[in-house]
Formats: C-alpha cells, structure tokens, sequence
C-alpha cells in the first residue's frame, strides 16, 4: 500500500522528513528484533534507514560484558570512570545518528532501552531542535515466558557471553534486567508520538503519529510476529509461450510435470520440517499463494486434486464440485469446495510410465505464416512450425508415500510477473532495433528502467507491497508459486539485499527456495529438487550469493543448506539419468544444453554439500539457450548476464 | 525533438511490431487450437480448463473465512456512525459483505410501527435515555439485543462484517455481546471506540444532528431539540466507561485519528480497518477527477495504447488550469497523474505539485489493447458479449478485470483519504472505479459509470457520503462510453446520485 516512491529535493522520500524512532524498553523485550524488522522493511520501500544500536556500538569500542566495571549495567550509583565510560558511549552513539543524517540518511532507528524519561526527554529535544520529528517506540512485555525464551535464544548467545556457562549467563542477564527495572518508566508523557507494543503485538498503544510514513511503519508494526513458520517459494511450471506476458499461456508438459514434482517435494520437505518441531504435517494446513497468470495458479493445481482427491472418490462433494464448476475459472471455482478438505493420498494418479504426446504446437504451413511470426527469429518460427513427436516421461521409481494435506489456495492479481511492456514478444535484438534508446537504458539500471507501458522493478516492489504485509501477517506455512521477477522482490525484502541487487538474484525453476523468520532476520535455504525442460529461463547454475546455497541471515546456529539441497535433487538426478532430454515444444532448442549442465551436476559429490555448482559449462548453455529459447528476457536479463554482463552480451550477440 | 516523439517516430519507421500474440493476429488463435488439443491428455486428474480467446470471466475471492463483528462504542455525537459508514463502504468496495445495524435505526423503525398500529407514541426524548428510567432502560437492551441477533443471522447467511452501530457504552452491555458472540464458531468481535473530548468536533456533530431533519426532534425547535440532545448525551456520559476491558479485541480512536489505541487486533482485515481508520481525517477538502483530454487512440476508437492528445485534447490542456484555479481558489492542491503520455500531457500545464503514480494507469487490455470494439467483436464475438455479461469479473486475456483494478487502487484510496485536495488525471476504468468507492456504487454498475471526456466532477467529502459538482468545458470530444448492450433495448446508464450526504434514519435506502 506503499504510494509511489518519490524523491523530494531534498533527496528524502514521502516528503516525511527526517524521523528518528527511539526504541524503549527493558533489555530482553525484543527491541532488537522490532528495529531490525523495521530497517528491513524502510529499506526496500528505498527510504535510506539505519539502525544505530547502543549495545553494538558499545560491545565495539569497549568490548564485552567481561570487559566492563562492574557497575556498568546498575543505574544506581557509580564510579565516575563508569559514568565518564557511560557517556562517552552515549556520546559516541549520538554521533553516528548525527552523522547519518548528515549524510543524506532519512531514518534513524536507535536503538537502546532508553528507561527513563529524563534521557528520553533529552535525546528527543535535542533531535526536535533540528527538525527530525521523534518517535518513541516502547516494547514492553510482562509475560515471563515471552521474556525467557529471548533470553534463551537471543541474549545469551550474544557476544557479551561469549564462552559463558549458558546457566550464569542467564543469571548474569537477569540481574542486569532487574537492575534497569527499578529505574524503569514505561512511556507515558504524551507529549511526543509514540507507539507501544505489548506483548509483541497483543496490544499496540499509538499517539500522535501524523503523516505517511509514520503511519505506514505502524501498519507494518501491527502485522509482523515472531511465531515460528516456513515460507517456501517456487516458481510457477514453464508454459507454452514463456517469452510473452500477454498470452498468458498455460503450461505446457514440461511444466504439468514440473507442477507435479514440486507437489511431492513440498510436501515431503514440510512434513520433515514439521515433524522436526513436533507438529503433525496432516493438522497444520499449507497455505499457497499464487499470482493470477495461468501457468502460476496451474501449477498449484496438483496440491488441490491432491486434497481432494477427486479419483478415488472418497469426498463426493468435493470432487463434483471441483472439475464441472460453471465458473470460467474452474480453479477458483474448486478452491472454495477443496480449499480445507483433507483426504489419502491415491497411488492411482500416479501412473508407472506416461505418455505426453508432445505439442501439436502451430502447425501452419509456411504460407499462413503471419506477419508477426515472420518478425520472429528463424530458429523460434522453426520451433512454432515443428512437428508433432510423442516424448516418453519416466515415473520415479515410487511415488512419494501416501500423505493428506490441508491446503488453501488464494490467487493474488498483484503478484502477476514484471509486465514488459511494448517489448512483450520481442527479442531482444528486436527490442534493440526498435528502441534502442530505452535498450541503453535498460542495460545500465535494469532496477529502476521502465521500458515504455511495462513496469520497472521499482514498480513491481511497490506493486508487491501489499502482499508483503500480508506475508509478514501470515501465521500458517506458506508456499508462493510466482515469477521470477516475483519471487526476487520478495526475497530481496526477506533477506535484506539492497535493491538495486534485485534483478541479479537467481530464481531457478526446479529450486524451492525455503525461508524461515528468525530473530534478527531470516534462515534460508535452497532445496534443488527437479531438472528439466524449461528449467532455463533461470539460472544454468545453483544459485550462490543471493537466493541459496548457502545459508543467509544474521542469526546464529544457520544450517548449512547442502546436505538438505543434495537430498533434494537426489530425486531428480536420479530420474535424469533415464529421462529423455527432448523439450516440449517452443522450448526445444535449450534441451541439449540443458543435459550438459545436468551432467556437471552430476558430477559433484553429494558430500560437497554447501559448496555451490558453479560450472564452466553454464557460459556456453547460456550461448544456446538465448539463441533457442526465448524467454521472458525483459524479466530476466540482468540474472542471464549477473556477474558476467560481457560475456552475457556477447552470448546474445551484441556488441555495445 | 522530445525521447516521445523519436520513439513514436520510430515506431512508425521501422513498421509498428503488432505485438506477437494480440488478439488481433492470427497466431492466438492458431496456438489456441493446438495448445487445447495438448491438454487433452494431461496427467492431472481434473485439469483446469484450458486457455482460449481473449479473456474469461473471473470468480470472486473467496471472503468466507470473515465472519466479524464491529461493534462500536462512544458517547452519541462521537462519530460513530460517520466512521461505521465510511468503514462500510470501503470494505464493500474490496468486495467484503458488510452491513451496518443501527440500534438508532431499529428503534425509530418500531416506534413507528407502533404508533401505526396502536396510535401510541413512545417518548423518545432525552428521559427515554437516562439510566434511571428502567423500563426504557429495558426496552434499548432488547432493542440492542435483537439488533445484534440479526447481525449475526446475516453473518450466518453469508456476511462478512456486520457492525453494530450503537453506544455500547458499559462494561456489561460490552460482556454481554462478547458472550453472545462467542456462542458462534469462528466469530470475530472487534469493539470500535470512537472517544472525542474536542469541543469543535463534537458541536458541530450536534449541529449536524438538530438540522439534519432527525425524526427524533421533528416536534421541536432547533434550540429545544439542541437541549434535548445535550440531555440526552449527559445520561449516557453519566455512566459511560471507555473501554479498557484487557479480554476484549478494541480499536480506540480518539478526535479522529489523532491517538489510537490498537489492542489484541489479530488478522488481515482487522488490521486493515485499523490501518484505513487511522488514515481518516474530517477536515474539510475537495478531490477533482477528470479523465486526460481527447487522445489520438479516442479518436480512431482504439482501446489502450500510449498515445497522445489530439489537438482538441490540447485545447483541454490549455483550459483547465483555469478552471480548476478558479474552484481552488489559494488552496493548496496536488496533481496526480498515471505514467501515460495522455494524462502527463493534459497536466503538463497545471502549477502545483504533480505526482506519477503507476497504480493509475489505465486498465490494462491484455491482448486487445491497440485495438477497436469493432475489430474485438469481428475476431472475438463470443468472447466480446462475454465481457458485456459481466463487464466486472471480466479479465482481459494477459491484462486486468475492473476487479484487478480495484486491488491495485486500494492504496490509491488509501492515500486519498490522508491528502487534502487532489486533482486525478486519469483514465476512464480507473475512474470509474475510484468514482464507485466515493459514491458507495455497486459493482454491476460499475463499468458503466459516465465519466465523460472534457469534464471536471468534484467531489466534497460530507459526513454521509459526498457532494457533486461536475464542470463540461465546450470542447468537443468523441464519447467513449459504451452502454451495456441488452436485447430489451438499451438500459438507461445508472442514476448518478447527485448528493449522497443525507442519513438514513430508518435504514431503507
């Protein structure tokens, strides 16, 4: 719900001004979590924010808890070393919060416990003075289970107790929480705006707060929680025309059968996932969100036959409700009878062996060729003209094991892929001949370009705002099948990765990524479960930086994503090695490629677990891909060329 | 020589690229035919259906998980029935079932009645409200309780946000709602305080009361039916106690807006209500709508595109300045603007701030869009009477529905509500449906709503809905309204309310 970002002259965003929130609450009240949450979220709406922590900038510049006088943390009387130690670090967290704002920064979060309301008072004065509108920000919480369980996970792995015994840690942290207690004033003078929350988020007291950003940060406050959840995404199957936003196409073999895999691995992974915390996978219910595109809400369509179950018949209603349903939408019109219904697993949609007639696509003799298919490339209108062959698909070897799921499928309309514009169809030589203006443009800032009538990825970032309140609202486990350029707005947000990284970080079909809310951010992970047509489109290789591979986030204890991932792809390697590489259709040229990379694959032991599949083989595929399949390239061009734009142009035959 | 005008130019040069798969081309079609005949065979058991033609008809969003409850609470003259009005009529633009029970409402309903029936006519001044009077007292719990019973029928039947609008002022007529609430599975009940200690606010909302034509004071004179009232809230400030219940879900809004307090408000939409409540402000403003002046794509009858004003379009350019800085006045005021050449173009002369919002931009047409009704019709007839059936639920094959366009507007309105005075330069779709939230119009009506080319509407936001002017600059343009097609001859365009700013007092509208 964000309006459109816009820059003042000034440089600062919302025409809100400079805003410092000071956080105030007694240590172990989640503070730490609320700010960074925040900053994350400040960030990728392109407000330039910063947290200013006065407990890193102390464990900084003079080191632990151990190193401290030991009346350091007691408010009571002290040593005028400590008070002079006291103040110099104040002093010294001040002047980065002065610094940042001179430096062209909007949002200042500091924070720190701020207990009492003299200090409050000062430190808001002194900022009003200058015109930065103050915010007080009171996490407060009298639950003492809450209260322990931060301490537990958070306080005492911090670096003040580095090589403590765990039990006098959490001695030692109590008392300095007892300490701040006695001197502790809750926020209650009026006088400035403030927001307090209780109990993380049971109760949220706001005063005074005027204008857009400030009213978007409580919003965003209202919404977030810290209970544990999984939220997984995918991208939708490929489909038939993959390179066309307007024709909306459905999937096409390859992606029914991608459709069906991701089903299975799904639902494998979270019942693993699940029973890990004690929860059984058949109670909880999985929520999927998909966009409105075809090949999007299509592909989640095997969790809901699967739910329902239709074949077996063991829930009538259900199953003659789902396929007739008189809407045009028959998916939407089966969402509403299956959306919660449970039921077994049959063996009977699973067949040994499968016969895909391959796609009759467009057989037009060449006399009908349309002007439009004209202008399209000589290899594509091969492809558009080919002839009809039957591919055979080998079944794994068992079908996953019987399991009932509760799933709830919702078609978001804002989650539709990066809208290209004029350029939709094009390729991208033609896109260059035509505009070649824009073309210039789009190569130097693939974020923030707009080519004409299509969106930015800026745009698409505050398209997608809505469904990221959303996604921070969502309690149950979540499974978003999206595009690409989707997909990485929404991780980009989750992992905290500036934005102009956005159009860089890789989403490769085949991949789920997963990504569990932690404390101080996010543990995620990338589970390569599937290798196939129209996997391309995507990376040729596993993600690294950005999307996996490695774990990403802040917080301690991060598992490393290799062992997982390697189990994953077990089960599409091991199919591959039988699995006739011919492509369906438009896609087909990618095929040989495709097989190469696979065997790369292969090749690395599983032990090698995190370490990315970074092969040589993906600048050649990438060669044969761009000529043979015409992708989305308007979504997907700055993740063909990351890191290697040279060589990614040259693929695509350009010389600039 | 402008980045526009060499792309146009451009264009043209090097033959303008039909896009690859319109609607008009021949290749949809073709990869239609084919593509259906590869589903035939499809593993999944029941597959959905599959894509043909430009577009299909899309099902609603599926709200029945929402069964909630808002009860209001707050002295009378709080506002409470502004907020529950205005509540209402943005959930039901996003499509939710919402229905407002008035307390006040029903009991003027049944006096009515009685007086009808019997002749006898219950005394319903200041006395009937004290918390003295027990048989009074009495009646208005039984009124309060039978209010709340059809609430809650009409949740069961279907609803999703009933609110209870009534003063709800005590902590046992509170317990005693949660309690019957709570007897319902999968119920969610929200108190909403709307708390006012400004003395501005709440005389001018006395104000609005005595002369609105209340039927309650229709007897008296302005002043005695003004003392009446005063009485009136003293007896209910006599035992009136703000909610603080730490068991209960509650919004507390003080002075409009300017202190909220938000306490074990879980899920999506409460917390979208508490989100919109909080961007509410009753200071006085206007918002002015007008499409782009007459574009090149109006004049050949081509649907989308990014062209540019024809020169009757530029002549609109040139002349609206002048209208709107006559109706402004100093004030200030803040343009905004689509992404579109068009609408840049119309505002381009205009000297206040201007705004580029992507959300604004026309409703895209997917597959048709470049194109004539009359060539949709000739590729597509079936699929072109389709979209007549249900113009709302209709989306374009790779663009939008009018529904899309809704989604994508709510922070449009959203923000609408926090501006003072704004001018959209727009597009015919995207007003429409902007238009409809301010007007509380149904959504059947929606994609028929005359905004025609070449005419200012100004809307003023008033305490039951808004006031309308519209302002027609001579200046000629095509029409692009197209009315629903019927066989019974053409059905008249729906009544565009002239002021929506009257209250019901019996709740029949």
């Amino acid at each position: 719900m964000a309006a459109p970002l816009y820059t003042t002259d000034s440089g600062l965003l919302f025409h809100a001004g400079k805003i410092l929130v000071v956080t105030v609450g007694l240590p172990a009240r989640g503070k730490t979590h609320v700010s960074r949450a925040l900053e994350r979220y400040l960030r990728w709406m392109g407000v330039k924010t910063q947290v200013i922590s006065l407990g890193d900038y102390r464990r900084k510049t003079l080191g632990g808890a151990q190193q401290l006088p030991p009346d350091y943390f007691t408010l009571g009387e002290k040593t005028p070393e400590t008070m002079r130690l006291r103040e110099s670090v104040r002093e010294g967290c001040e002047g980065l919060i002065w610094k940042f704002f001179e430096t062209g920064g909007q949002v200042v979060i500091y924070d720190a416990n701020n207990g009492t309301r003299r200090a409050r008072k000062d430190l808001a004065e002194k900022f009003d003075k200058a015109g930065i509108h103050v915010i007080l920000l009171e996490s407060t919480c009298d639950n003492e289970e809450i209260v322990k369980a931060n301490i537990r996970s958070v306080k005492i792995s911090s670096p003040d107790y580095k090589g403590w015994d765990e039990e006098k840690a959490i001695e030692d942290y109590y008392r300095r929480i007892h300490d701040h207690e006695k001197y502790y004033e809750p926020v209650e003078e009026t006088d400035w705006p403030f927001i307090r929350i209780f109990n993380v988020g049971d109760r949220i007291e706001i005063n005074k707060i005027q204008g857009y950003l400030q009213s978007r940060i409580i919003f965003f406050l209202m919404n977030i929680h810290n209970k544990p959840r999984t939220i997984y995404f995918a991208r939708s199957g490929q489909s038939l025309i993959e390179h066309s936003y307007k024709a909306d196409s459905d999937l096409s073999p390859a992606g029914w059968e991608y459709a069906e895999r991701l089903k299975d691995f799904v639902i494998q992974r979270r019942k693993k996932t699940l029973e890990e915390r004690g929860i059984d996978a058949s109670e909880s219910r999985l929520v999927i969100w998909t966009s409105a595109r075809r090949r999007a809400h299509h592909t989640a369509w095997p969790f809901l036959t699967h739910a329902s179950n239709p074949p077996a018949n063991l829930n009538p209603t259900v199953a003659a409700s789902a396929p007739g349903s008189s809407t045009n939408s028959p998916l939407l019109g089966a969402l509403q009878t299956s959306a919660s219904s449970t039921s077994l697993y049959s063996p009977s949609l699973y067949p040994q062996k499968l016969q895909v007639p391959r796609v009759p696509h467009l057989m037009l003799p060449p006399s009908t060729l349309s002007p439009a298919l004209a202008l399209l490339p000589p290899q594509q209108q091969q492809q558009l003209l080919s002839a009809p062959q039957t591919q055979v698909i080998t079944q794994p070897p068992t079908p996953p094991p019987p399991q009932p799921i509760k799933v709830k499928v919702i078609e978001k309309p804002q989650m539709s892929e990066i809208n290209p514009g004029v350029w939709d169809g094009l390729s991208p030589d033609e896109a260059r001949r035509l505009y070649p203006e824009e073309w210039e443009r789009f190569l130097k800032d693939p974020y923030a370009f707009r080519a004409p009538r299509a969106e930015s990825y800026h745009d698409l970032c505050v398209r997608l705002e809505p469904i990221l309140v959303e996604l921070e609202r969502e309690q149950e486990d979540l499974l978003i099948i999206g595009h690409a350029s989707v997909i990485r707005c929404l991780l980009s947000y989750l992992i905290g990765l500036p934005a102009s990284e956005i159009p860089a970080i890789e989403v490769a079909r085949g991949d789920l990524l997963e990504v569990r809310p932690a404390s101080y951010g996010v543990h995620s992970q990338n589970l390569h479960f599937w290798d196939g047509p129209g996997r391309r489109g995507a990376a040729r290789t596993r993600p690294s930086s950005a999307a996996g591979g490695a774990t990403i986030g802040t917080g301690p204890g991060a598992a490393g994503a290799g062992g997982a991932g390697r189990k994953g792809e077990a089960l599409g390697l091991s199919k591959l090695r039988d699995l006739e590489l011919d492509d369906s259709g438009l896609t087909g040229e990618g095929a040989e490629g495709e097989a190469a990379v696979f065997e790369d694959a292969m090749d690395v032991p599983p032990e090698e677990g995190g370490a990315d599949v970074d092969n040589g083989a993906s600048g050649d595929a990438t060669e044969d891909d761009e000529a043979g399949n015409p992708n989305n390239y308007y979504e997907n061009y700055a993740e063909d060329t990351r890191g290697k734009r040279k060589a990614g142009m040259s693929a695509l035959g350009l010389s600039i | 020589m402008s980045s526009t005008e060499r792309r146009l130019d451009s264009q043209s040069a090097v033959a303008s690229p039909h896009p690859v798969f319109s609607a008009g081309s021949p290749l949809l079609k073709k990869f239609d035919e084919t593509s259906a005949a590869s589903r035939s065979r499809q593993e999944t058991a029941t597959p959905p259906r599959s894509v043909v033609g430009i577009g299909n008809k899309v099902a609603k969003p599926d709200y029945s998980e929402a069964k909630i409850v808002l009860a209001m609470v707050g002295l009378p003259a709080r506002g409470k029935s502004y907020l529950s009005n205005k509540l209402m009529r943005y959930l039901k633009w996003l499509e939710y079932e919402v229905k407002v029970f008035n307390v006040g409402q029903l009991r003027r309903t049944r006096a009515r009645q009685q007086a009808e029936q019997s002749g006898i006519k219950e005394d319903h001044s200041a006395k009937y409200f004290s918390h003295n009077n027990e048989e009074a007292n009495r009646l208005r719990d039984s009124l309060s309780e039978d209010s709340l019973d059809m609430l809650i029928q009409w949740l069961k039947d279907g609803g999703n946000v009933g609110i209870h609008d009534a003063t709800n002022s005590t902590v046992s007529r509170r317990e005693k709602i949660r309690a019957r609430v709570a007897k319902e599975k999968g119920f969610y009940l929200i108190f909403l305080e709307s708390f006012c200690d400004d003395p501005d606010i709440i005389s001018a909302n006395v104000d609005l009361k005595v002369n609105a034509g209340d039927p309650d004071y229709k007897d008296m004179s302005r002043d005695e039916a003004r003392r009446d009232f005063l009485r009136r809230i003293a007896e209910y400030e006599a035992v009136y106690q703000t909610v603080t219940e730490p068991n209960l879900s509650y919004l507390r809004i003080k002075n409009v807006g300017s202190q909220v307090t938000v306490c074990q408000i879980h899920g999506y939409l409460q917390s979208r209500v508490a989100y919109y409540l909080m961007n509410l402000h009753i200071k006085p403003r206007s918002i002015f709508f007008s499409r782009h002046g007459e574009s090149q794509f109006n004049v050949e009858g081509k649907i989308g595109g990014d062209s540019l004003l024809s020169p009757r379009g530029q002549q609109y350019a040139n002349t609206l300045p002048a209208l709107i800085t006559d109706n402004i006045g100093d004030a200030p005021l803040t343009v905004w603007t689509s992404t579109l050449q068009r609408t840049i173009q119309t505002a381009s002369q205009l000297p206040y701030n201007k705004l580029t919002w992507k959300s604004l931009d026309e409703l895209d047409a997917g597959v048709c869009d470049g194109m004539t009704y009359d060539e949709i019709e000739a590729a597509y007839p079936e699929d072109f009477a389709n979209r007549d059936d249900d113009k709302f639920n209709y989306r374009y094959r790779g663009g939008e529905s009018y529904r899309d366009v809704v989604v994508r507007l709510e922070p449009v309105i959203m923000e609408l509500e926090r501006q003072g005075n704004i001018l959209i330069i727009g597009h015919q779709a995207i007003l429409r449906c902007l238009y409809a939230y301010f007007h509380d119009l149904p959504q059947a009506d929606l994609p028929y709503i005359k905004i025609p080319l070449h005419t200012v509407i100004k809307l003023t936001p008033k305490a039951y809905g808004c006031d309308e002017e519209r302002f027609a600059l001579p200046i000629g343009a095509v029409d692009t309204h197209r009315p629903k097609p019927s066989i019974s001859g053409p059905i008249p365009p729906p009544q565009i309310p002239v002021s929506t700013t009257g209250r019901d007092y019996y709740g029949e509208k």
